[in-house]
Formats: C-alpha cells, structure tokens, sequence
C-alpha cells in the first residue's frame, strides 16, 4: 500500500519546505487553486475509484471531468488497468498525486475521500458499498446493484443509517426510456394494466476450463466472497457480452443480461409505469405447452401485469392505448385519461454523475436511489429464480420470503467465501 | 431442459470425472433432476444420497463443488454429515457452507456451530459469516468468546453478533473492553445494528440506550468521516426511537 499524504492533509500543511520533503513533487495547478470555473480543491468532493476495468474507467473519465471532483486514488486488483487508472488522473490533473491501491480497503481507510465510484463485477458490490457507508463514504455503484435478493436490504440499511449517498449506476433509465415515460407520466396512457418486455437471458454456470493466473491480477481477490474456481479469462474478462466469454456471463458474478441490461430495461419500464417504489407480489410460470416458449408473468400490488418474453401469439393485439420501446418493451393502458404528472429529473450537471455530485453536496436522495434501484431489480431477480425452479412464486415484501417454498428461499442469497462476510 | 431418469446414471458418472475441462453438457441433466425433484420425493432422496455421496468421496474439487451447489438447494438432514465433514478442508469448506448456510434445518446450524469451536482462521470466520446469515440466535455465546480472539476473528464475531441481534448480543457487544482499532468500529456497528434491530422489534427504549451510549462516545471521538457516520447513525437512531413516526 502507497504511503502518501492525503490530499486534504497537504493542503494543510502548506509550507514550501513541508512540500519539498515529499518524494513526489506535487504541483499547485490552476485547478488546484480555483480557477473561476472549478471551484478551489478544498471545496470540491474528494472522490477514487474501485473497480477500473471497462465500465469503471468510463465513470472515471467522467468523474474527472467534473469541475466540483478532485479525484486522488484508485483500486482494481489488475496492476495494467490500476496503473492506466492512476496515470489517466495525473494526466488529467498534471501532477503526481493519484494514490492507486490493489485492495479497496486500503482506498476506503482514507479519511480524505468523500465518495467513491464501484464499478466491480456484481459479487463484490454488496460488500465493498457495506464497507464504504461504514467508513462514512458516499457511493456511486454502478448497475447491477444486486447480485442477490437478500443483498438489497442489507445495502440499504447500511445507506440509510450511515446518511449516505447512493446512487446506482444506470444512466439510460432517465436518458433513454423518454418514449414511455412521457405518455405514462403525461397521463395520455390512463391507467396502465399490462407490460410486455424481452426480458434477456440468465446468467449461466461456468465451465470453462483452468489456466494458470497472470501476474497482472491477483485472481484470489477477484474472486473474493465468490467460490473458489480456477482462472480463466473468459470468465472475468470485463466486456458487456453475456454469451460467455465475460464474467456478465456466470451465476457466481452476475445475473446475466437479465440483470445487467435488465438494470436498465426493467429499470425504465418501472420508471415509466409508476412502480418503482413497489416490488412485485408473485411470479406466475407459464411452462411451455408445444404451441408456445415458456415465459413468466411479474404481477405488482397494484394490479399490474408484466409479461416477460410472452411470445408474440399470446399478446393482445389493436389495444388502442399502447406505446413501445425499440428495447422490447410494450406499455399498455385503459386509455382513460389520467392526470398529467411532471417527470423527475437529475440534479447538476452532467447526466446520472452531476446528479450524483449534486446530492453529496446538497445531502439530497438521487435520481436512481438505492432504494429505488433495489425495487427494480427485484423483478428480474425473482425471474431469473422462477426460470430456474420453473414453477410459480409468491413474494412477501414484508420478510422478504417466497411464501411456502423453501427451496426458493434458499436462492435469495449465497454463503460467502472466507474471510468475506456481509 | 426436461429431467430423462434414464441419463441419471450416467450424469454422476460425468460428474464425478469432472474436473474444469472436458465435456460439461451431462451435469445440465443434473440440474433437471434438481427442478424435477421438487415433486418427486422418491427422486429427491435418490439424488441427495447421490449428490452427498460425491460429497463424501475422493471425487475432484470441482465435482464435489457442484454436489453442493445442487445441495443447497435440495439438501436434508441426510446430507449434513457429508458436508459437516469438509468444513475442515481448506478447498472445500466454502462450498460445504454453500450448503448448509441455505439448509433451514437444525442440524445444519449445529454442523456450523460445532465447526467453530474446532477450526481456526479464516475456515473459523466461514463459519461466523454463515452463522451470523442463519441469525442463529444459538450461537451468541461462541462469537461473543471469540471477541477476543485476534482481530480478524473478532471483527466477525462482532458481525455475527449485529445480524443475530438478540438482547444478549447486545449485551456481549457493549460489555466487550476494546478502545480502538478494527476490532472496535467492527463492535460499534454490530451495536447500532443490534439497536436498529430493536426499534424494528418495537424495543424502542432498548435502541435508545443503545444509541444514546454510542452518540455520547461518539462526541469524544476526532471528526473523521468514520466518526460523523457514526454520529448520524447513533443520533438519527435516538430520533427514530424517541418518534415512532421518525426514520432514517
């Protein structure tokens, strides 16, 4: 672990000599000191990262940009993708002042950080965004929040009763979904009765075979609360496919499409129907017949019905009230017109990441709260669970069981390899 | 894919060759036979006695590994002995919690609990974590022993002791004598999750004496961003217990 003088610490300390004993010479930019468009250092949000692979380095370039962020370290458990993390902030600061770390810990032991971005592989979201509401850190956790269905409350109460921040990490949910969300929230749509929507598909187990580990990686804490299972890059390689040859691809890293662009998809359905705040009360089964793909039936408090890849016979068809989503989404309504309301939107600038600067600063809730973000995925959560039993589920939000079925009750959560514990 | 009892036979035989490489197709027949025996009690015990068998055997890594993962999901009081007999081995301790920490049976808290007090390290702290998953109210007085084992050990055991949340877990924390270090905030936040678990319970006059304490050793506290977490917590807690209109 780098031994370095926090920034905060050295600004402090503002001696010429005191900055003449430090072995890597920082600069006093511009920047630094406020430049009448950034704000001075010592009044912006002090923020690193964890997890640099192809997500996390996107929201770094974007956390770097933003005038009220001074970004100062960095953690990825790969040594390329750490030091091209460290060197892309000096870069964009001109100085020498990112710390970068193999383990996240060291990262959130760091008083002078506000707020920390995660953009790790599912399993260790949980864990690293518990730890970071312990040590007093606002987060900005990138999508999938979840990994389980157990994990969500846990989170959420780490957030709530350390007052944190939290925002999760899916951009396209305001950005992307405006053809239904504008005739839902218009009230054009009346009441919304049914959902269809291409759900995508499950996570799968990983039977890829052994290879020896790379120096670059320590593949143990990759691995981290996940099993134990040998190295191969196929199965922690970062691109967004999910056919196998990417960690989004296995059950023990991700819920597969289904979560990972379902975060987005089924994030913008609930956005546009009104159903974030809720969580679906059962999950109906309907088995292939012969004549038709098996697909499930999301059923929420309020009555409505969300299909998920109901085949296209068994749609209705000429409902007058309907928009769609090129994402394969159909939102029907009764037509009756309802009362218009007006759509949230983010706070600052900058899209979902100023929204997130806006609400450390201001202490206000984000556009994708945890909480919300928790809601949303328990849909394809429970889903991914029914595909698997292939049989009908009844959820009680209250304990947040499956009613009478132990077996499901035993997939809401995984043990977690030693020492990790949530 | 529908469940064929013909290809059962020769699925455990691919499994138990089974080693990270080769042909995988046949282990999806397993995982038919696991949906399937959902309502086939006769097919259920066949492929437990089946599945802790390989558990039991000199089978690979990766074989047993995948016996466990299908018995978390169907495993009973038959496979518990199987799979209480690799918590000690440090490959396959993990996937025999994978196990048991989903079994809703006693004799699977028992297997766990009987598991801390032979192991030690982090094969221990396996144990902690699935315990404290379980809630396993019976288990209070091992982890609050092991609040004075070494660090690491102790760090669990004050998290186990916050998700168990009894009085006297609560009880164990707050007469546990550390002063600093990670073994300390690790107390702390069991102590605030013991209290939010009371005010949950309706036990508001307990939270509050809980996070009362906290808040008032919390102001002695340096202003760290750690410490002011703390302070909101413990304070926001009296609120929420003084109101019960009040939350977080």
């Amino acid at each position: 672990m780098p031994v370095l003088p926090t920034r905060r610490a050295f600004l402090t300390a503002s001696s010429t000599v005191a900055a003449a004993t430090v072995a890597a010479p920082y600069i006093i930019t511009s920047k630094a000191l406020g430049d009448g468009v950034t704000p001075p250092a010592s009044d912006r949000i002090v923020m690193g990262g964890i997890g640099l692979g192809n997500q996390g380095s996107s929201d770094q370039g974007r956390f770097l940009k933003h005038p009220d962020v001074q970004y100062v370290a960095v953690s990825d458990v790969r040594t390329t993708w750490r030091e091209s993390a460290r060197d892309r902030v000096d870069a964009a600061y001109g100085s020498k002042g990112c710390a970068a770390y193999l383990d996240f810990r060291d990262l959130l032991a760091r008083d002078d950080i506000d707020a920390v971005h995660i953009a790790t592989p599912d399993h260790w979201h949980a864990i690293m965004t518990i730890a970071a509401c312990r040590a007093g850190k606002d987060i900005y956790l990138q999508k999938p929040e979840t990994l389980t269905l157990r994990e969500g409350p846990l989170m959420l109460e780490a957030a709530r009763r350390y007052g944190r921040v939290v925002s999760g990490g899916s951009q396209r949910v305001l950005e992307d979904y405006r053809d239904i969300v504008d005739p839902c929230w218009s009230g054009e749509l009346g009441r919304i009765t049914s959902i269809d929507i291409d759900a995508g598909a499950s996570s799968m187990p990983c039977y890829l075979p052994a290879m020896d580990a790379p120096a670059d990686i320590d593949w143990d804490l990759w691995l981290g609360p996940a099993p134990w299972e040998p190295y191969n890059p196929g199965r922690c390689d970062g691109n967004f496919g999910t056919a196998g040859n990417s960690w989004r691809s296995y059950i023990d890293y991700s819920g597969g499409r289904l979560t990972d662009w379902g975060a987005h998809n089924f994030g913008g359905l609930v956005f546009a129907a009104g159903l974030l705040d809720h969580q679906p009360s059962s999950v109906v089964w309907h088995p292939a017949d012969g004549s038709h793909a098996a697909y499930a039936t999301l059923v929420y408090p309020n009555g409505v019905e969300v299909h998920c890849d109901r085949p296209e016979a068994l749609r209705p068809s000429g409902t007058a009230a309907t928009v769609s989503h090129g994402r394969g989404i159909t939102i029907r309504g009764d037509g009756q017109a309802a009362a218009p309301r007006s759509v949230p939107s983010y706070r600052g600038r900058d899209g979902i990441y100023g929204d997130f600067i806006e609400c450390v600063k201001t202490r206000q809730r984000p556009f994708r709260d945890l909480e919300g973000a928790i809601n949303t995925l328990t849909a394809p959560h429970m889903l991914g669970l029914v595909r698997r039993l292939e049989r009908s589920l009844e959820w009680d939000r209250a304990t947040q069981q499956f009613v009478n079925d132990d077996e499901a009750n035993r997939l809401l959560d995984r043990a977690r390899r030693e020492p990790w514990m949530l | 894919m529908p469940f064929d009892p013909k290809t059962l036979d020769s699925s455990m035989k691919a499994l138990a060759a089974y080693d990270w490489s080769g042909d995988a197709a046949p282990l999806g027949a397993i995982d038919a036979a696991v949906v399937a025996a959902h309502d086939d009690a006769q097919l259920a015990a066949d492929l437990e006695g089946r599945l802790a068998a390989m558990v039991a055997s000199d089978a690979s890594r990766a074989a047993k590994e995948y016996a466990c993962r299908k018995l978390a999901m169907i495993g009973t009081t038959v496979s518990v002995p199987a799979l209480a007999a690799r918590l000690g081995d440090a490959d396959d301790s993990h996937m025999a919690r994978f196990a048991l920490e989903r079994m809703q049976i006693p004799e699977a808290a028992e297997a766990l609990r009987q598991a801390v007090d032979s192991l030690t390290g982090d094969l221990r702290i396996g144990m902690l974590s699935s315990l404290a998953a379980r809630r396993d109210t019976a288990s209070v007085a091992r982890c609050a022993a092991l609040l004075a084992a070494d660090a690491k050990t102790a760090v669990a055991a004050a998290g186990a002791l916050g998700r168990i949340a009894t009085p006297e877990a609560a009880k164990a924390l707050a007469t546990a004598h550390v002063a600093s270090g990670p073994v300390a905030e690790a107390i702390v936040d069991a102590r605030i999750a013991c209290a939010d678990a009371f005010l949950a319970r309706g036990a508001r006059d307990e939270a509050r004496t809980i996070f009362e304490a906290i808040a008032a050793e919390a102001g002695e506290a340096p202003a760290t961003r750690r410490a002011r977490a703390v302070r909101i917590a413990a304070r926001s807690g009296i609120l929420a217990a003084l109101d019960d209109t009040a939350s977080r």
